[in-house]
C-alpha cells in the first residue's frame, strides 16, 4: 500500500516538470497572445491595456486592407504552389529517368532551397531592378517594353510568385524524387511488356501511386506559403500601397510600425484560423480523392 | 521452324560478359524451363527475350519476326513477375483489363475476356478487390490472368512461385502447367527450383555462368546428365560422387570393389581415375547389385524412406534406405548399390563417360 503511494508520488515528479515546460514554452505565449488579442494594447503612446472584447476582430473583418492581404496571400500561395508542384514533379521525373548529367543537376537544383529567403529577395531586387536589373536589359534588347517590376501591382505579384517557385521547387523535386525511387520498378516493367506508352504509364500508374505523397507535399508547401513574409518585406515592403501586402506582413506592420499589439495578436489568430480552415478543407478534399484513386 | 529463336545472343554489363553467345530454339507450344543456380544468367536471358534488357549481340526472333531491337511492348510477349507487379491502385478487374483498355479493345470484349480468365483462375469472388486485399497465391493468379487475356505469342514467367509457400507452390505449378497445355501458348519459365523445372517442363535448359550445360526433357536430364554439374543439380538429395578407378570390370573406391554392369564394363574398360556417381535413391537391391560400406554420421527419417548421411574416405555419401533399414549414427553402414544406375564422369572435364 505504502509502496503504491510512493510510486504515485514519483509519477507526479516525472510528469509535472514536462507539463510545466510545455506550458511555459508553448502554451503560455499562445494563451498570452490570445488574451492580448482581446485587449487594446498600444506601446506608442504607452497606455494601460484595456479589455475590448471582439472589437479587434470586428475591425479586422471590416477592414479592406485585411481582405486585400488575404487575396494577395492566397494568390501568391496558390499560384506558386501549383507551379512548384508541376515543375518540381517534372524535374523529379527527369532526374529519375537519369537524363545525362543527372547527378550534377541533383545538386544544383537543390541549392536555392538552402539559401536564406532574405538573401534571395535581395538578389531578386537587383535582378528585377527597373533600371539596373538584367531582366529589363534583356526585355529591352528583345524589343519588349520596359517593365516596372516592383512598383506595379501585377508585375510585383508575378515577381514574388517567381521567387517562391525558384526557391521552393527543389523541395518538391526532392520529395517527389524520393517517392519515384520508392515505387516498385517491376510494375513499370509489366506495363512496358504490355505496351503501355510512357504517357499512359505516367497518368495511369505513376501519378495515382504518388498521389498520397503529392497531397502531403502540396499541403506542406501551402502552409509554408501562407506564411510568406521575408521576400515581400525586402522586395516590395507590401507596396505599391498595400497591393502586395500578405497577411503576415500586415500583422507585422500593425505590431512593429503602429505598435498596436492587440490588433497584431488578433491578426495572428485570424491568420491561424484561416490556415486551419484552408488546411482542413484541403485535407478533406484530398483524402476523398486519394481514397477514390488508390 | 522454331517459334522462338535466340541466335548467338550475348549480354555484357560493362566489361563483364554475363552471357557468352547463347543459342536456344523453342518450338511452338513448348513449355521450356530455364533452371540454374542464382547468377547463372537465366533471368537475364528471359529479360532479353522480353526486351527489358538490351542484348549486346546476336538475334532474337519470335514467330520468324526479328524482334532483337524492338521495344518490349512490340514483341507480343506477356510476362509474370516474381513479386506479381500488379498495379496496386487498380482492382483485380482493372488490373486484368488495363492493357486491353489502353489499346482500345471494345468494352464487351474486355469484359468477356476478364470473365473468362477469372473463371479459369478462380478469381471471380475477388474481381473488385485491390491487390493488397489478396493473398500471395491470389495475387499471382491475377498476374497470370493479366498475361492470359492478352493472348500473346509467348508467356514469360520469372520465378513466379518463389514467393509462395511450399503447399501453394505445388498447387500452382500444376495449374500453370495445365493452363499452358490447354492454351497451347509457347512458354518460357525461369526458376532456381529443380523440382519445379522437372515437373513443369517439356524441356529443361540447365544453365551455369551464362552457358547452357544441357537442354533435354526431364527424364533424360535425370537419367543421362551430360556432365557432373547437371548430375549434381538435378535430383534431390543430390547425387553422390566418389573418386574411383576401374579395374577388372569393377569400380574400386576406397579399397571397396563394386562389380560393374556388363555393358558399362565393356564400354569403359580399365581407367586409372574416374568419378563414380550414384544417386541416393539408387542405393537399393537389383540384379546387378554391389554393396558399399561407409561411416554413417547422421540418420534422417523422412517417413516413406530414411536418409543416411556419412563419409567414405574424405567424401560425403548420402543413401536413401527403407525406414526399417538397420543403421545407427556413428556406426559403419553397408548399403546395396544398383550398378545399372551408376554414372561415370571424367575427373578433369566433368563430362559424362
Amino acid at each position: 500500500m505504502s509502496a503504491g503511494l510512493s510510486q504515485d508520488r514519483i509519477k507526479h515528479a516525472f510528469l509535472w516538470p514536462a507539463f510545466l515546460l510545455v506550458l511555459a514554452i508553448s502554451l503560455f505565449p499562445l494563451i498570452y497572445a490570445l488574451i492580448v488579442s482581446f485587449q487594446s494594447v498600444r506601446l506608442v503612446p504607452p497606455l494601460p491595456p484595456r479589455f475590448v472584447g471582439f472589437d479587434n476582430y470586428a475591425e479586422i473583418l471590416q477592414s479592406a486592407r485585411f481582405w486585400g492581404s488575404m487575396r494577395v496571400t492566397a494568390t501568391i500561395t496558390l499560384a506558386s504552389v501549383a507551379l512548384q508542384y508541376v515543375l518540381g514533379f517534372a524535374l523529379a521525373l527527369a532526374l529519375h529517368h537519369n537524363v545525362p548529367g543527372a547527378s550534377l543537376y541533383r545538386v544544383t537544383f537543390l541549392l536555392p532551397m538552402f539559401l536564406a529567403p532574405v538573401g534571395v529577395a535581395l538578389i531578386a531586387r537587383m535582378i528585377f531592378h527597373p533600371f539596373l536589373g538584367p531582366v529589363n536589359d534583356l526585355f529591352t534588347t528583345l524589343g519588349f517594353g520596359h517593365v516596372e517590376f516592383l512598383t506595379r501591382a501585377g508585375p510585383a505579384i508575378a515577381v514574388l510568385v517567381t521567387i517562391e517557385v525558384w526557391q521552393w521547387t527543389p523541395f518538391v523535386t526532392l520529395l517527389m524524387l524520393a517517392g519515384l525511387q520508392s515505387l516498385p520498378h517491376e510494375v513499370f516493367e509489366a506495363a512496358k511488356v504490355d505496351d503501355i506508352s510512357p504517357w499512359r504509364r505516367f497518368w495511369d500508374i505513376t501519378f495515382p501511386m504518388l498521389l498520397p505523397l503529392s497531397v502531403a507535399v502540396v499541403f506542406i508547401r501551402l502552409v509554408e506559403g501562407f506564411k510568406v513574409i521575408d521576400t515581400v518585406f525586402v522586395l516590395t515592403g507590401g507596396g505599391p500601397g498595400t497591393a502586395t501586402e500578405t497577411l503576415t506582413l500586415f500583422a507585422y506592420n500593425e505590431g512593429f510600425k503602429k505598435f498596436n499589439l492587440g490588433m497584431t495578436s488578433a491578426l495572428s489568430f485570424t491568420f491561424l484560423f484561416v490556415v486551419i480552415v484552408f488546411g482542413t478543407i484541403y485535407l478533406a478534399l484530398a483524402q476523398r480523392l486519394v481514397r477514390r484513386v488508390t | 521452324m522454331p517459334h522462338v529463336e535466340m541466335e548467338g545472343v550475348t549480354k555484357a554489363f560493362g566489361a563483364v560478359t554475363v552471357i557468352p553467345p547463347l543459342d536456344l530454339m523453342i518450338d511452338k507450344g513448348e513449355f521450356l524451363v530455364l533452371v540454374g543456380p542464382s547468377g547463372c544468367g537465366k533471368t537475364t536471358t528471359l529479360r532479353m527475350l522480353a526486351g527489358l534488357e538490351e542484348v549486346s549481340g546476336g538475334t532474337i526472333r519470335i514467330g520468324g519476326r526479328d524482334v532483337t531491337h524492338l521495344r518490349p511492348g512490340a514483341r507480343d510477349c506477356a510476362m509474370v513477375f516474381q513479386n506479381y507487379a500488379l498495379y496496386p491502385h487498380m482492382t483485380v478487374r482493372e488490373n486484368i483489363g488495363y492493357a486491353m483498355r489502353v489499346h482500345g479493345t471494345p468494352r464487351a470484349t474486355i469484359a468477356e475476356r476478364v470473365e473468362e480468365a477469372s473463371r479459369l483462375l478462380g478469381l471471380e469472388p475477388y474481381l473488385d478487390r485491390k491487390p493488397r486485399m489478396l493473398s500471395g497465391g491470389q495475387r499471382q493468379r491475377v498476374a497470370i490472368g493479366r498475361a492470359l487475356v492478352r493472348h500473346p505469342e509467348v508467356f514469360l514467367f520469372d520465378e513466379p512461385l518463389s514467393n509462395l509457400d511450399a503447399k501453394l507452390r505445388v498447387e500452382m505449378r500444376t495449374e500453370i502447367k495445365l493452363l499452358q497445355r490447354r492454351l497451347g501458348t509457347t512458354a518460357v519459365y525461369v526458376t532456381h527450383d529443380q523440382v519445379e523445372a522437372m515437373t513443369m517442363a517439356d524441356r529443361v535448359v540447365v544453365m551455369r555462368a551464362g552457358v547452357i550445360e544441357q537442354a533435354a526433357d526431364p527424364i533424360t536430364l535425370y537419367e543421362k546428365p551430360a556432365n557432373r554439374f547437371v548430375a549434381n543439380f538435378i535430383g534431390s538429395p543430390a547425387m553422390n560422387f566418389l573418386s574411383a578407378r576401374l579395374a577388372d570390370g569393377s569400380v574400386v573406391t576406397d579399397g571397396q570393389v563394386l562389380p560393374l554392369a556388363p555393358e558399362d564394363a565393356a564400354r569403359l574398360g580399365p581407367r586409372e581415375s574416374i568419378v563414380f556417381g550414384i544417386r541416393p535413391e539408387h542405393m537399393r537391391s537389383s540384379e546387378h547389385q554391389a554393396s558399399l560400406t561407409f561411416g554413417a554420421e547422421a540418420v534422417e527419417p523422412l517417413g516413406p524412406h530414411t536418409l543416411v548421411l556419412g563419409r567414405l574416405g574424405g567424401e560425403r555419401v548420402t543413401a536413401q534406405v527403407d525406414p526399417r533399414f538397420p543403421v545407427a549414427a556413428g556406426q559403419p553402414c553397408t548399403v546395396p548399390v544398383d550398378m545399372t544406375q551408376a554414372h561415370f564422369f571424367d575427373p578433369d572435364t566433368g563430362l559424362r563417360l
